[in-house]
């Protein structure tokens, strides 16, 4: 048998050797990330937010992403994250739109005053547990159908849907007498219940004067500590710290401050440029004092070598982007005409820009990624054009937009980006990058990154929560929430811990990805799947009350044929149409991608109808993008 | 070798209405053993292995298991008698993770509360143990199982089915889909099985791998039991010849002679 483990040793483990793991491909970080199907998803989301912020004045401000965020929590998101858990374990729901019409209309009809063409005039109390019970009868109904039956859910569900859609006009007329109910109001005890369904209540009613030092500062300081968690991931550690590298971390951070006091003090472009300058230099030297002092220096680097490939990728980069910011600049600004209907100049300008520039960018980035295959310093120089296609963006922006907007939020942005590149190129072309498993550093790392993002996200909640004297002066309006948005982040918790945490959890995926195997090995399938389409249907029933109490009278036909928007934000999300793979949290982020065009297409000024061509043009890309990113996390080890 | 075997196959026989698949097969597994199975395609193994494993009744002859003479109606009864059945197709699935593949359906819970949530550090901390113990080092077992190579997938199999408690443990075709070096490692995973007392029915058609890890092989051909040898009864080179069938002896030759010489090569 010796000689049977000899001739495997070469790609097999051996138990006698612990060095077998030096075999396993080391997956890079980003590649780690990358395999978490939310990950793409909520870089779709910034993509958007960003489009759709650049394209137009209100978007993005707290006043304004009320409205999508709404959306998102009173229906898409809620149905988005049942309809993704449904997906993952294999099956699909063409019910489900109409199945929460129905339970607003079975809510409201309920509690209606009794009478000729009335209600039951029943208190909300005996309405809501009755709409619940009835929704989970559909689920199981629709679970156990789909598993008598053995047919595919989608057949099956489609029955449901046109089914529910027949009841839902055939006993509204003859109950009620027309094709719609109302009202929830004349409920015995709807005081009692509309705080817990549709409370509203204005968000940011509190001053606080520094306010945007705060947002500032944590946010700043958040993104520092992820790519402090980012290189502790991307580099090897060294044996022992050097001190040396200390001093320079120290001297980093003191020109950031000097540079942070600098600009607050100076007023105009003059000082605004030289703290910027400053800024730039504290983070370069910090990062590089930061990795001195950790991680393993390279002994040889190499020197600059250049393949056809990549200096093709990077002139079709620099050339997209140039060519970005002829049109950007040669199309006239200030124009409103419409050039096409309904597509303003500006729309044509900024999709011609933002597409041509982004386009331009991922060559670069490509160019930049195939540098590391061949040395570190061609990998330095090659992330160095990568910064400079950024600020080459950063000046046309710049030099061509009147507004503030764009010359001070989005030129820094992208300046601060620029100077991370170039700090990223030093220090990747510098210091030994790690190729082997160290779990302390793993952790760290993430635990790095996990603090980064909490900090920024409470200096973010900062700026959503609070207003300066300035903008209670100049009469924005207030920013709001509701009750919805409670009951959103309350069940997309639930969700997430019970997808990743109980025994449920885990036989979704399994019978998701692979049934009969589950049932093998004892995995109740059918039970689980008849579980996922009540949960459905729960989903259906809180968006349905949800829906009662913040309109009152509920038409017929809500909700008919929006199951394939649940349906496309969990595929957008990340979820695997066949089943096994996905998260709620992709499904979540998929919805917020779906549902921020329908504020930000109108507040763009353009006409609402292209909305469903964005929705079918982001579907083909995040199944394409979906694709790819699978395939090559799982081809690593192959 | 103990007294008393586990599991004691006598006279076995199945017919499929007038199809006799299956005729007079006897042998028997001890624990620590390994027994092969070896047959050429249509030689009756895959009946043999559905009479083991519940999904088909023997129309003959009796199974006893620890001297107890057993019946299997259901796979479910097998599986409690402690027959394990790692099937070619392997029961997994391959976009979860090593550590849930391995617990599938058997969850270790933790409670707290009214929550009965998954105790995940127990049971990945399990499946790697369990993993190391068959020989192989998972260095992530949150990593997917579609990820692992073939060999590798029939440890997590192997080791998931010794786990649970079986006693026996039977093997279809572990090696037929995988290459040279592979094969080797999977019949280390077999030794390794047996090396922690359990008692191996190893399905193959491949006399080269079965004679390295065997003590007991089972000739079937045709439906028939062409002998039930123990290891010093019978040298490799008759057991590929009795699994030929001796028919088509001439025109294997070349063939043969390519097989051994690769098996001399291992020794």
């Amino acid at each position: 048998m010796s000689d049977t483990a000899a001739a495997t040793s070469e790609d097999d483990a051996s138990p006698a050797a612990p060095a077998a793991d030096e075999r396993l491909a080391y997956r890079s970080v980003f590649q780690r990330l990358f395999i978490r199907p939310e990950v793409g998803a909520l870089i779709g989301a910034a993509g958007v937010w960003t489009f759709f912020w650049a394209v137009s004045d209100i978007f993005g401000t707290a006043g304004q992403s009320f409205g999508w965020i709404d959306i998102v929590a009173s229906s898409l998101g809620i149905m988005a994250i049942a309809v993704s858990m449904l997906m993952i374990g294999g099956e699909f729901d063409l019910s489900s739109g109409a199945m929460y019409g129905a339970m607003a209309m079975l809510t409201v009809f309920i509690v209606k005053e009794a009478g000729d063409l009335g209600g039951l005039g029943l208190p909300m109390a005996v309405s809501l547990p009755i709409s619940l019970a009835v929704a989970l009868g559909i689920g199981f109904l629709n679970g156990t159908m789909v598993e008598r039956t053995g047919q595919p859910s989608f057949i099956i569900t489609l029955a449901t849907f046109f089914a529910l859609r027949g009841l839902k006009l055939g006993l509204a007329n003859r109950f009620v007498g027309q094709i719609q109910v109302a009202s929830t109001e004349e409920a015995s005890d709807y005081d009692f219940w509309r705080p817990i369904f549709a409370g509203e209540w204005e968000r940011n009613t509190w001053e606080l004067g520094s306010r945007d030092f705060f947002y500032t500062t944590l946010v700043v300081l958040g993104l520092v500590v992820i790519l402090c968690g980012v290189m502790e991931l991307w580099f090897q550690r060294r044996e022992s710290l050097n001190a040396a590298g200390l001093t320079q971390l120290a001297a980093g951070a003191g020109l950031g401050i000097v540079g942070a006091i600098l600009m607050h003090a100076t007023d105009g472009v003059g000082g605004n440029i030289i703290s910027v300058g400053v800024i730039a230099v504290g983070l370069v030297v910090g990062v590089h004092g930061f990795c001195q002092w950790r991680y393993e220096p390279q002994t040889d680097s190499g020197t600059l070598q250049l393949d056809s490939q990549m200096t093709g990728r990077f002139g079709k980069g620099i050339g997209l982007i140039v060519l970005g910011g002829v049109a950007a600049i040669a199309i006239d600004s200030s124009s409103e005409g419409n050039v096409v209907f309904p597509f303003t100049t500006q729309g044509i300008r900024a999709i011609l820009f933002v597409g041509l520039a982004a386009a331009g960018l991922v060559f670069l980035a490509m160019a930049s990624q195939a540098a590391l295959s061949i040395n570190a310093a061609t990998k330095r120089v090659a992330t160095w054009v990568l910064g400079a296609g950024v600020m080459l963006i950063a000046l046309i922006i710049f030099v061509d937009s009147e507004s503030p907007k764009f010359r001070a939020a989005l030129f820094t942005i992208l300046t601060l980006l620029t100077v991370l590149i170039l700090a990223w190129g030093l220090v990747v072309s510098r210091f030994v990058e790690r190729r082997r498993v160290e779990r302390d550093a793993d952790r760290l790392g993430a635990g790095l990154i996990a603090a980064g993002i909490v900090t920024a996200a409470i200096g973010i909640a900062f700026r959503l929560m609070f207003v300066t004297a300035a903008e209670l002066e100049a009469g924005i309006p207030p920013a709001k929430t509701s009750m919805r948005v409670v009951w959103f982040a309350i069940f997309l918790i639930v969700m997430v811990w019970v997808l990743g945490n109980t025994r449920f959890g885990s036989w979704t995926y399994a019978v998701g990805g692979n049934k009969e195997a589950a049932r093998q090995v004892g995995v109740p399938a059918a039970r689980t799947k008849t579980q996922l389409f009540m949960i459905v249907s729960m989903a259906a029933w809180i968006v349905g009350v949800l829906l009662a109490f913040r309109i009152n009278s509920i038409q017929a036909n809500t909700g008919d044929g929006e199951e394939f928007e649940f349906i496309i934000a969990a595929v957008v999300g990340g979820c695997l149409l066949t089943g096994g793979y996905g998260t709620v949290l992709g499904g979540a982020i998929g919805a917020c991608i779906m549902a921020m065009p329908l504020i930000g297409i109108s507040v763009a000024r353009w006409n609402t109808d292209w909305r469903f061509l964005f929705v079918g043009v982001i579907l083909l890309l995040a199944v394409v993008a979906n694709r790819y990113i699978r395939t090559k996390a799982e081809a690593l080890r192959r | 070798m103990t007294d008393k075997p586990l599991l004691e196959l006598d006279n076995i026989s199945k017919y499929y209405g007038n199809i006799i698949a299956l005729t007079g097969v006897t042998t028997s597994v001890n624990a620590g053993e390994v027994t092969c199975v070896l047959g050429d395609n249509g030689a009756g193994k895959s009946t043999f292995i559905k009479i083991l494993a519940g999904v088909h009744q023997q129309s003959e002859g009796t199974i006893t298991m620890e001297g107890e003479p057993m019946s299997f109606a259901s796979p479910r009864d097998s599986l409690d008698a402690g027959i394990a059945t790692v099937y070619q197709d392997l029961a997994m699935v391959p976009l979860m993770s090593v550590w849930r593949n391995f617990f599938m359906g058997s969850e270790p819970t933790k409670r707290v509360g009214p929550f009965k949530f998954i105790d995940k550090k127990q049971a990945q901390a399990t499946a790697k143990a369990e993993m190391a113990k068959m020989g192989i080092d998972i260095r992530d077992t949150e990593q997917p199982v579609g990820t692992l190579s073939g060999g590798e997938r029939q440890s997590v199999a192997i080791a998931r089915a010794v786990y649970f408690g079986a006693k026996v443990l039977i093997l279809d075709e572990p090696t037929s889909a995988l290459g040279v070096k592979q094969s080797g490692t999977v019949l280390r995973y077999i030794v390794a099985a047996r090396e922690r007392g359990l008692g191996v029915i190893f399905i193959t058609h491949n006399p080269a791998h079965a004679y390295p890890v065997g003590d007991r092989f089972l000739i079937l051909n045709r439906g028939k039991s062409m002998g039930n040898f123990a290891k010093s009864e019978i040298s490799q080179g008759e057991l590929t010849r009795l699994m030929a069938g001796g028919a088509e002896l001439e025109e294997l030759q070349g063939e043969l002679a390519e097989a051994i010489s690769g098996v001399k090569q291992q020794d």
